[in-house]
């Protein structure tokens, strides 16, 4: 129930869910930054997002500038990756699989099942983001050593 | 440990995995001869038809075929029913790592995982 699930508590989950992957996977370790629960601003940058569908329904999104998205790629890949290709772009796509399904598990202990759709990766200039409808919204903004990157989620109950 | 040379399979949907999988075993001091890539099961079922795989990778969620149905489909096999098959997903909850023993999984691996992990796991199957 939305009323067990308190938004700075699923935040610390996206933060811990964040930071196990960029642990285990990335070997980088994460600093958690002070973030509001609010729009993002036109950007440019990469931005990824995965759908999440059930009896409560909205979007997991991972938003960070490009020379964030090469380095992480860079690491999970394993490579030298220095712009962005379409490898970069799955390698973020892949990072926000693992970091919004890992809080999925959480959630659908307190929200019921839910599915997880592919991911889908933006990059371009100017860009933002908007969700007609959050019954809940939380984000975790977080630091390392490449820079800053940004996970929100979003669920309106359908 | 087997010394015979390994042909694994991998099977998952998304690129950056199939690549981060193939990196951990290039890392491993396995005698593996080859590494096959599968987008989904029926590329698996495919792809099996034509090789003698010793092992499988594979995620779970997957279009076409997924990897719970690949197990299945693996398991109804006289010829592929003890291949041995790891899961591989960031499907953590209990329910679905109870669904994928019962259907004869030989291992689970949840996302994210180490390079450590992946490799122990590997060695102790393989060498078992």
């Amino acid at each position: 129930m939305i009323s067990e699930i308190r938004e700075h508590l699923a935040a610390d989950m996206l933060f811990a869910a964040a930071q196990e992957v960029f642990t285990s996977m990335l070997s980088a370790q994460l600093t958690r930054e002070n973030s509001k629960n609010e729009s993002v601003a036109p950007f440019d940058g990469v931005m990824s997002f995965v759908g999440l569908t059930g009896e409560w329904s909205g979007t997991g999104l991972l938003i960070c500038d490009s020379g964030v998205a090469c380095d992480l790629a860079s690491r999970l890949l394993m490579a030298n990756c220095e712009c962005i290709t379409d490898e970069v772009l799955d390698a973020v796509g892949e990072v926000t699989n693992m970091v919004i399904g890992s809080l999925k598990n959480w959630l659908e202990g307190h929200m019921g099942a839910m599915k997880m759709s592919t991911p889908t990766v933006v990059y371009g200039k100017n860009i933002s983001s908007r969700s007609s409808r959050n019954d809940l919204r939380t984000s975790a903004r977080c630091s390392y050593n490449a820079g800053q990157i940004t996970f929100t989620v979003c669920l309106a109950k359908v | 440990m087997k010394t015979e040379p390994l042909e694994l399979l991998i099977v998952d949907d998304s690129a950056a995995i199939r690549k981060i999988l193939q990196r951990v075993l290039q890392q491993t001091d396995l005698p593996i001869a080859a590494v096959f890539e599968a987008g989904d099961g029926q590329q698996a079922l495919d792809l099996l038809r034509l090789h003698h795989v010793n092992l499988v990778l594979s995620d779970i969620n997957m279009p076409n075929m997924d990897g719970i149905e690949l197990l299945r489909a693996l398991r109804a096999s006289a010829e592929w029913q003890h291949l041995p098959v790891i899961l591989i997903t960031t499907e953590g909850s209990p329910a679905k790592v109870a669904q994928a023993v019962e259907l004869g999984a030989t291992s689970y691996i949840r996302k994210p995982f180490t390079s450590d992990q992946l490799r122990d796991k590997l060695s102790a199957l393989l060498s078992a």
